[in-house]
């Protein structure tokens, strides 16, 4: 299969809040827009096509917002696509993206995902709209009791990862929640939502948009900042129930690191990936993830975070930008794990870069831990050498 | 039997809220005090106004004109049987109408008696409710009617000037969906083994599993079961895994206190029967490898209404929860990756 190489040479974001009572769903979207715009130099006639992600209607009771929105984002007379992937949206969002330019289709693509979480009630929606909703972290807290104990991880690793990734998250001046003064003891006295997930271990319910800009090569060589180019992308999906199905390990989400790492060369992701963004809504999916996307051996991921490895001066940061943990508009918090990795390779992550990171790998996972995308991301079309 | 369950009928609601930014912000303010307004972009005069252009999606400005009250219809159709979800409860149209002073048509309602008095072309005025009735939502307008003088609103096309700070910034967005949901083949067996007190799975003749909670096909092998692969499981098991939810509160919550679902493994069946709750215990006792037995309502008392094709492995009100059978518990770590 041949490909168009693709560059990302626009990014934007909105600042995440609980409630964005400034502005409207359409407002939202455009304020992420018009930064991805501003950030590529570009005006909204530059695009040739739009592609639009969100989780389900059900959040904030409007059905099918692509329509609503199509105007909104400039897409009267062009194609606009609306992906639907659960949490993994916002990334199945940017690959789709992506894969508009690198099949040669389209020349500059504008994916735009976002949540507007504070107009409905995630729990509300994710029971069906009916009473004793379990929500996402009830579905997560068994796959999580699961991993503590096969793995032998110190009950403190969870308490460690919503430590760090809010510290990143005081760095990001996109950032939901900034907690400056976090600390372990205030992780483990808060209160247990969903055992063992205490409530500041789980992500925030937040209002927020993200937005990215592809163009084809020409593009990204002619861009006024450096661009990201994607190496490779990936989605994978799974029955989210069977009889014996192992949660914890899904295999969509080695057949999705697989296949990245098959594209881009990686022999060794541990050594040769610079950074990455996992879709860590709560805090123990980063050793769990860690070890699905076979950065750290099984029962091995644990270690990582305990030794700082993860830490934005550690070996192997993840997620710099604070994560879903910081900011979780939940449709769009795929798209912000692509855009930071990109954010990285670009040198623009300002307070939360990575010195030199030259190959940033962004990932994110949906429904009952099913749906799976990854990409990565280079300073070059080689950044291998 | 086969007629035991036939449809499950579904009330969804839900008090959804609208932040309105600040164009529609300024619209839904001055509707309230019984001014329509306009923005001027790109050469025109949007109404209602827009935050973006919607030809170029470029930002729409804030150049506020007045429209209305009075316009002009220039394409209708009528609704000669109104449900209770239309806007007036006797017929009447829909229409296009460029109100005076605006470049762009809206959509409202036209009361206008009959259908015969429709008219493309048609001079129509807007009908407002009584002033502390106006919310600055759109049917602040009840309807449009024929205009009694045909000539232009006084003030069209003039500047609008907002207020520094509006009043109205939020709407409520109720929503209120009633469906029915038509049980499918397997979902009927498996209420029709609920109301009987049996829990039954689908055993898949390649992959051997077992699923509870059946849905007529294996996920993994992707083959079609029916009620030849139809199996009887025990109703005593091992509790696997569990989660104990802190409930927060939204429209419809039915939960105060912290509850439990658990995962049981059933006995000799390898088959997981998810979301149970246990009974006489508190949500914190719950353990894994603790060895539970079903508790089912009085035969004459069961009741399967409030389940659907989705929720696998939910037993309506037919199963009332699971109870402790009192033997001593099964390690944990032999049961805890049977999270399914």
């Amino acid at each position: 299969m041949s490909h168009q190489p693709v560059a990302i040479v626009g990014i934007g974001q909105t600042h995440h809040k609980r409630k964005r009572a400034d502005v409207s769903i359409a407002g939202l979207v455009r304020e992420a827009a018009q930064r991805a715009l501003e950030d590529a130099n570009m005006d909204w006639g530059d695009i040739d096509a739009v592609v639009l992600g969100k989780a389900p209607d059900l959040f904030e009771g409007v059905m099918k917002p692509e329509m609503y929105l199509a105007d909104a984002l400039g897409a009267v007379n062009k194609p606009m696509f609306r992906v639907h992937t659960a949490g993994s949206v916002g990334g199945s969002t940017g690959i789709v993206g992506s894969h508009l330019v690198s099949s040669g289709r389209h020349k500059r693509v504008l994916s735009v995902a976002f949540e507007k979480q504070s107009e409905g009630n995630a729990q509300f929606a994710l029971g069906g709209g009916k009473g004793a909703s379990i929500g996402a972290g009830g579905a997560f807290a068994p796959f999580i009791r699961a991993y503590i104990r096969r793995s032998g991880a110190p009950e403190d690793i969870g308490w460690m990862v919503a430590v760090k990734d809010r510290l990143n998250g005081a760095k990001n001046p996109y950032a939901h929640l900034k907690l400056a003064d976090i600390t372990i003891d205030k992780v483990k006295e808060s209160p247990m939502m969903w055992d063992p997930l205490h409530f500041l271990e789980s992500c925030p319910s937040s209002d927020g948009a993200c937005a990215v800009v592809f163009t084809d090569e020409d593009g990204g060589k002619a861009a006024s900042k450096p661009p990201a180019w994607v190496l490779a992308t990936a989605m994978k999906s799974e029955p989210g129930w069977y009889s014996g199905r192992d949660a914890v390990n899904p295999q969509a989400a080695h057949a999705c690191a697989q296949e990245i790492y098959k594209t881009v060369g990686i022999t060794n992701p541990r050594e040769q990936i610079d950074c990455a963004e996992l879709y860590v809504p709560f805090s123990w999916y980063e050793p769990m993830w860690l070890e699905a996307h076979e950065i750290a051996a099984p029962g091995e991921g644990w270690k990582m975070t305990q030794s700082g490895a993860t830490a934005l001066d550690g070996d192997f940061p993840v997620n710099m930008s604070g994560g879903v943990l910081s900011s979780n508009p939940i449709g769009a918090s795929g798209l912000l794990r692509f855009a930071e990795a990109a954010l990285q390779v670009r040198g623009l992550a300002e307070d939360h870069q990575v010195g030199g990171a030259n190959l940033a790998i962004a990932q994110a996972y949906g429904a009952n831990a099913q749906f799976f995308a990854m990409w990565a991301v280079g300073s070059s079309l080689n950044p291998l050498g | 039997m086969a007629d035991t369950v036939q449809e499950f009928v579904f009330n969804l609601t839900f008090p959804f809220t609208r932040t309105l930014g600040s164009t529609l912000s300024t619209f839904s303010s001055a509707l309230a005090q019984g001014q329509i307004i306009g923005v001027r972009t790109g050469g025109r005069v949007i109404a209602p106004p827009l935050e973006y252009d919607p030809d170029t999606a470029a930002d729409s400005g804030s150049d506020w004109v007045r429209v209305g009250p009075k316009g002009t219809v220039s394409t209708w159709t009528w609704v000669p049987e109104p449900t209770n979800l239309h806007p007036l409860d006797h017929a009447f149209g829909f229409a296009f109408i460029t109100l005076d002073g605006a470049d762009t048509p809206m959509l409202h309602v036209v009361d206008a008696g009959s259908e015969s008095a429709m008219a493309a072309g048609m001079r129509v005025e807007a009908s407002f409710k009584a002033p502390a009735d106006c919310v600055g939502r759109i049917d602040d307008i009840i309807a449009f009617v024929p205009a009694t003088d045909p000539s232009p609103s006084e003030g069209a096309g003039e500047p609008f000037v907002a207020p520094e700070e509006n009043d109205i910034t939020e709407m409520d967005a109720y929503c209120d969906l009633t469906y029915v949901d038509n049980a499918s083949p397997t979902t009927t067996m498996w209420a029709k083994a609920l109301m009987e007190g049996r829990i039954i799975g689908q055993k898949c003749p390649q992959c051997e599993r077992t699923i509870v909670g059946p849905r007529g096909m294996c996920s993994v092998c992707a083959i079609e079961l029916d009620e030849s692969h139809v199996i009887d499981v025990p109703d005593r098991g091992v509790v696997s895994n569990f989660t104990i939810v802190t409930p927060v509160q939204y429209h419809g919550q039915t939960e105060t206190e912290p509850f439990v679902r658990c995962s049981i493994l059933l006995d000799g069946a390898n088959a997981v029967i998810a979301q149970q709750e246990i009974l006489g215990i508190t949500a914190s006792e719950v353990r894994v490898g603790m060895h539970v037995e079903c508790v089912w309502a009085p035969a004459n008392e069961r009741s399967v209404q409030d389940i659907d094709n989705r929720s696998r492995g939910s037993g309506g009100d037919a199963i009332i929860g699971w109870r402790l059978t009192g033997e001593p518990d099964e390690p944990a770590e032999n049961y805890l990756n049977r999270m399914m």
